[in-house]
């Protein structure tokens, strides 16, 4: 190879790995700025609740629409609310955008012993329509939220003001059932704005 | 060129003489930014948040919180503590002198509870064990949706 053809040689070679490395730049999604992604998506363990109509929860019910699963109870007067307040906020913030794909918030109750079905219908469908209110035995709870690595923990108290402490965290399920992302609280409408999209467009 | 002429009603002037005398230009203890949601269907509890401005020179108490729309009202913290949510119970708020403490989502709040009817002014009473400090009136806050 006389020196000519090695020069060009090198130009070209470096101008195709400039274009693949633009490339790969150019079809990589923007990047999570809050939530973290987990790197193979989860499938939902083995468990029987109720929602607020009578009907059996399982985990077929997680799959066909992305879910953002919130954990709490309906005597929790701040950061229950508070953080489903957010998620209906994003999830209006997305209709009014023309984005098709909207989430389903779910509450899952961590008092199952004071959450009824019909006092979590009451609850949910005060934060807007089409959310889930989930609740059920005990027993069943646990079997979701350990596999989730979801804690909460009754707090001894007089009578029926205990509180429940419990992990404040929203996941992300995604249409096949499978924990496919986690918000760590303190939570924000904007984190929910700018990374759901990311995350809903890259499954 | 516009001139603006500031008119102090007499009884407010005397008002402001006399907390000169006491040492004080301002109110000792001012509450603002007021937010009370109102219970969410079917709950006997809700929150409350606010502004408390503390214009005095010296540490501001507060052991007690009461209103007549509400069986009881206490001070209480979420806390964050390895992504799990706690309610402390705040016995005693301390808010030192020319200071502000805000009590908002995730924080410090009010928890307020058995809601008495289905009020549309709340108004909240904030003690120094026996000796009130500050009566303020509120909206209740109906959540939009």
């Amino acid at each position: 190879m006389s020196a000519r053809n090695l020069i060009i040689a090198i130009v070209l070679g470096s101008a195709l790995a400039a274009g693949i490395f633009v490339a790969a730049r150019m079809n990589q999604p923007a990047a999570l700025q809050h939530a973290f992604a987990v790197p193979i998506p989860q499938p939902l363990p083995a468990f029987t609740l109720i929602d607020q109509n009578g009907n059996a929860v399982t985990a077929d019910t997680f799959r066909g629409q992305w879910d953002l699963v919130f954990f709490g109870f309906t005597n929790c007067p701040d950061i229950c609310p508070t953080t489903l307040q957010i998620l209906a906020n994003a999830k209006r913030a997305f209709i009014s955008a023309k984005i098709e794909v909207t989430p389903r918030i779910v509450l899952v109750s961590v008092d199952p012993e004071r959450d009824t079905p019909e006092i979590m219908g009451k609850y949910v469908d005060y934060f807007g329509d089409g959310n889930l209110g989930v609740s059920g035995e005990l027993a069943e709870l646990t079997k979701f939220t350990a596999a989730l690595g979801i804690y909460f923990e009754k707090m001894p108290a007089e009578g029926e003001n205990y509180s429940v402490n419990h992990s404040a965290a929203v996941l992300v399920i995604n249409p096949q059932g499978e924990f496919s992302a986690l918000f760590s609280a303190p939570h924000d409408v904007s984190n929910y704005i700018h990374d759901l999209p990311i995350l809903m467009g890259a499954d | 060129m516009q001139t603006f002429r500031i008119r102090i009603p007499v009884f407010l002037l005397s008002g402001i003489l006399l907390a000169a005398c006491n040492g004080e230009a301002e109110a000792p203890l001012v509450a603002s930014d007021i937010v009370i949601s109102e219970p969410p269907p079917g709950r006997a509890m809700s929150a409350g948040y606010l502004t408390l401005r503390n214009n005095a020179n010296s540490v501001v108490r507060i052991s007690g919180v009461d209103s007549p729309q509400f069986g009881f009202v206490e001070i209480h913290e979420t806390r964050l503590d390895d992504g799990v949510a706690r309610m402390l119970l705040v016995p005693e708020l301390l808010i030192p002198a020319k200071s502000s403490v805000t009590l908002q989502p995730g924080g410090k709040h009010l928890m307020l509870m058995r809601p008495i009817g289905s009020p549309d002014k709340i108004s909240l009473s904030f003690y120094d064990d026996e000796t009130l400090l500050l009566s303020v009136q509120a909206p209740m806050t109906r959540r939009n949706n």
